[in-house]
């Protein structure tokens, strides 16, 4: 019986060295930060470099098809897409039986195996009001029961009930999520893709209470092996981790086929560790990336002419056998104005035609030229490319047209005055006030919208702020105009339409636009799935965006990701941060 | 001098006071609230509150104040507020690094420019003197900046004798692999300037009389110089390089930034951008702290360097 027990063991440890030794601990990726990550607990830490650490470290019940595009859901620790009900308000998901978390000292040697119970406690744990989670907004006023618990945790001075049964969360056995939602929302799968979803086991959290940033135990491909902050990472393959095989279904893109043929039927993850290096100046990362010390690179910033004159890649690249792999980011660049601003906002025809003719003034080319080193294209649809819900037909009816401008403004009364500027219709001065940040990229801005405005006639006044005012401000709907950015938390148009849903204000909606019209659109999309009739709903909602005028489209940048030769299976995926899992490298002498 | 070190140690308490006063009012007036940036994408005025009442900041003036007062009494600014890192933990893994860079600047640019300086006061007038001086004088007009973009390519990238960037783990291969260049670059920049003021303190002790005595009473060139010129010359010189020593605490920040070396200066450049008040604060404070205790070092080192200095 005990040789028995003994073969038993040995097959069992053997079956998980299998899985441990398709990571080869001598390939080593060599990956970069451009700004210093700030932690790794998921609740906790915003930013994008964190998260791409977070994303591989810990697992969601879902996650993205590394190659279809636009981007599609497929499970990750799930058996299967979750069962959706009740009109988009009930998702259940069943959890793979045999995950397990990786080893940490306070399991005393073993591991715990991820169970449904985890993930509703990682749920809870985003509206603890002693988390402060900056991702809280989303799953606020989403899952039953769950307001009302942080607001009871709130009432009892931060007490938060870890153990509290709520009927949003309910746990059907061992392995079944069942999670209920407050109203119909049909993308609450694309949410819990994010990496600030990937489960976290109670009892390290309640370990490391004081630090949790330093400890992440997840069971994701790579568990953090060194941190030296804001300097290095040292990620290890995770002897834990389950692995798959590699095969992905070649999408339409040029190089899926060859990428496809290079990775399939490899046992994943294939690269034993990643080293992450923090580089924050431009030169130094280029100077690092060309001496090889850098396996890929995302070529921004005032250098990308060099390595991409004419968007393509240069000569010296190109002899080097250097890749490049280019997308356009899911986001949106854009300038609002303040609908509720009372030179420019408002619903009254002669304050709608003043935007437009601002948003008519102002070219785009020439932000992309100057701003954006060409790295960009213009912004047709509130939608942006790879985003489900992105009309790639649609012309946005805003043109730059500084002589149509000037031709409204006159038509509904802002006219010159002595001093050569416009006045406002009641014949007060005409002021634009646009706020920006005091750096060098707020100087730009400051520069082509004066000029657009200057161009028209309208006098402009330059705000310079800290970031930190600024967004309070903004948030009180105290800013006339100002220039953001918005990049995809999941791939789902509704992520950006929300920005101009009048009940956000004060929250995402920061041209404080109440146009009920589009509200109405708004909610009626939020009824239903990715559909031709939503679509249809959101091309309605962009020309009324367009009717009123709150914003004024920008650009979507690309990403422009160099790749070494060595480098296999590499295409950047718009929502995945980091794809160190489904990546190879190809042994080199010396490495 | 007990007597004096008291009176200079007793000194520094309504100096300090005025320090945390000023650190205090511009940083609640002109910081920013941190609660905005720290809230996320999306928050709502309950989130704000929420995340304000946290960090204290909700609290009346004079309460925020007295905390201020208790921590720098205990030493304990608490954690980041960003990271959640401590405060003390952030100085005591950060400033090695940047002590590793700086220390070695300071030294080799201090002796450096000492013995240029010495040489041309010697010859002073001479072309090798008006070379130097014209040499100085164009290192001074070139930013530090121009020297780090134009070194890292050269020496690092085309060259290949130094790392382009990164930091290793043991102190000697920081020294000596990855320091390198960073140290060369900051003693580009860091001797010019030093060489022709010191240059000018030593032709001020060089037209004394004393030295005029000395040459007629027959000491020979070398004792003038080494010794009488230079020991009455070095007390405007370790004022000028005490003057120094409180930047060790802040870090370089450019080179530390271009050459990925996790010191403090780059620390403090994100606690500021990230409008991290327990971060400022600390470097503040310490840095005054460091300042007037090394200007109470250097009055110390003028009566040990020259006995007729009376302290008072």
């Amino acid at each position: 019986m005990k040789t028995m027990a003994r073969l038993l063991l040995a097959a069992l440890l053997l079956g998980a060295l299998k899985f441990a030794l398709a990571a080869d601990p001598n390939k080593v990726l060599h990956w970069v930060l451009p700004r210093a990550e700030t932690g790794f607990d998921p609740a906790r830490v915003h930013d994008y470099y964190s998260g791409s650490i977070v994303e591989n470290i810990f697992e969601r019940l879902v996650t993205y098809d590394y190659l279809a595009r636009p981007s599609r859901l497929v499970p990750e620790t799930a058996e299967a897409m979750p069962q959706v009900a009740d009109a988009g308000r009930t998702y259940t998901f069943r959890i793979k039986p045999g995950i397990h978390f990786a080893p940490d000292p306070i399991w005393k040697g073993k591991t715990r195996e991820l169970v449904a119970e985890d993930y509703a406690y990682t749920l809870k744990r985003f509206v603890d009001p002693a988390l402060r989670s900056p991702w809280k907004f989303l799953l606020e006023g989403k899952v039953l029961g769950l307001d009302a618990l942080a607001e009871r945790a709130a009432k009892s001075g931060g007490k938060f009930d870890y153990d509290a049964k709520l009927p949003g969360l309910e746990i059907i056995d061992r392995y079944t999520l069942r999670i209920r939602l407050t109203e119909t929302d049909y993308n609450f799968a694309h949410i819990l893709a994010m990496p600030t979803f990937g489960a976290v086991a109670r009892e390290v959290i309640e370990a490391y209470a004081e630090d949790t940033n330093a400890h992440p135990v997840g069971t994701g491909p790579y568990l953090l092996k060194k941190w030296v902050r804001s300097s290095k990472l040292l990620l290890e393959a995770n002897p834990h981790y389950r692995g798959f095989t590699w095969n992905f279904q070649p999408g339409l893109e040029a190089g899926d086929q060859a990428l496809v043929a290079a990775m399939k039927g490899k046992r994943m993850p294939q690269i034993g560790s990643i080293e992450v290096s923090v580089i924050e100046e431009d030169q130094s990362r280029w100077l690092a990336f060309q001496n090889g010390e850098l396996d890929l690179l995302n070529m921004e910033g005032p250098l990308a002419p060099i390595a991409l004159p004419n968007n393509q890649l240069s000569a010296e690249l190109q002899k080097r056998k250097v890749r490049l792999n280019r997308i356009v980011d899911p986001e949106i660049m854009y300038t609002y104005w303040n609908m509720q601003d009372p030179v420019v906002g408002g619903m009254s025809k002669e304050k709608i035609a003043l935007r437009r003719a601002m948003a008519m003034a102002y070219n785009v080319a020439e932000e992309i030229r100057v701003i954006h080193n060409g790295q960009a294209v213009a912004a047709e649809y509130l939608v942006p490319p790879g985003v489900v819900g992105h009309d790639a037909a649609f012309q946005s009816n805003i043109r730059f047209d500084p002589a149509g401008a000037r031709a409204l403004l006159d038509r509904f009364g802002y006219r010159k005055g002595a001093d050569g500027w416009r006045t406002q219709p009641d014949g007060k001065p005409l002021v634009v006030r646009y706020s920006s940040r005091p750096d060098s990229q707020g100087r730009q801005f400051d520069e082509l919208w004066a000029k657009s405005l200057e161009s028209v006639g309208i006098r402009i006044d330059i705000h310079k702020d800290k970031f930190p005012e600024l967004l309070k401000a903004e948030k009180l709907c105290k800013l006339q105009m100002r220039t953001g950015a918005w990049i995809a938390d999941y791939p789902d148009g509704d992520n950006f339409l929300q920005l101009l849903y009048g009940p956000n204000t004060g929250q995402s909606n920061n041209a404080c636009a109440r146009i009920p019209e589009f509200d109405e659109l708004y909610r009626k999309s939020k009824t239903l799935p990715d559909s031709p009739e939503r679509n249809r709903l959101y091309q309605r909602m962009m020309r009324s965006m367009e009717a009123h005028t709150p914003w004024r489209l920008g650009v979507s940048r690309y990403r422009n990701m160099l790749i070494q030769p060595h480098v296999q299976g590499y295409k950047k995926h718009p929502i995945l941060h980091a794809e160190w899992l489904y990546m190879d490298l190809e042994q080199k002498n010396g490495r | 001098m007990s007597a004096y070190i008291i009176r200079r140690v007793w000194q520094m308490v309504p100096t300090l006071l005025g320090v945390v006063l000023l650190i205090f009012f511009l940083f609640n007036w002109i910081g920013g609230d941190p609660a905005y940036v720290l809230a996320g994408k999306i928050s709502n005025p309950e989130q704000i509150e929420n995340i304000r009442r946290q960090l204290g900041v909700d609290q009346p003036y004079w309460k925020q104040l007295l905390i201020f007062l208790q921590q720098i009494l205990t030493g304990d600014f608490g954690a980041s507020w960003s990271t959640n890192e401590k405060v003390s933990q952030i100085f005591l893994t950060r400033l090695g690094p940047s002590l590793t860079v700086l220390v070695p600047i300071l030294v080799l640019e201090t002796l450096i420019a000492i013995v240029i300086a010495l040489g041309v006061a010697y010859v002073r007038g001479s072309l090798t003197d008006r070379l130097v001086m014209v040499a100085c004088t164009v290192g001074m007009s070139i930013s530090l900046l121009v020297y780090i973009i134009v070194g890292q390519y050269v020496f690092a990238y085309k060259l290949g004798w130094f790392p382009v960037q990164g930091w290793g783990e043991s102190v000697s291969e920081n020294l000596f692999v990855y320091a390198a260049l960073p140290v060369l670059l900051g003693l580009l920049v860091g001797i010019a300037p030093n060489t022709r003021l010191y240059r000018t303190f030593i032709l001020d002790e060089i037209n004394q009389d004393y030295v005029r005595t000395a040459r007629a009473k027959g000491v020979s060139e070398n004792r003038t110089m080494l010794v009488h010129v230079l020991r009455n010359a070095l007390i405007p010189i370790i004022t000028n390089v005490m003057a120094y020593l409180p930047g060790l605490l802040v870090g370089a920040f450019l080179l530390e930034r271009f050459f990925s070396i996790p010191g403090i200066g780059r620390e403090v450049i994100l606690a500021v951008e990230r409008s991290d008040f327990p971060v400022i604060k600390a470097v503040t404070i310490y840095v005054a702290m460091a300042t007037m205790v090394i200007n109470l070092l250097a009055d110390l080192m003028y009566k040990a360097v020259d006995p007729r200095v009376v302290l008072k």
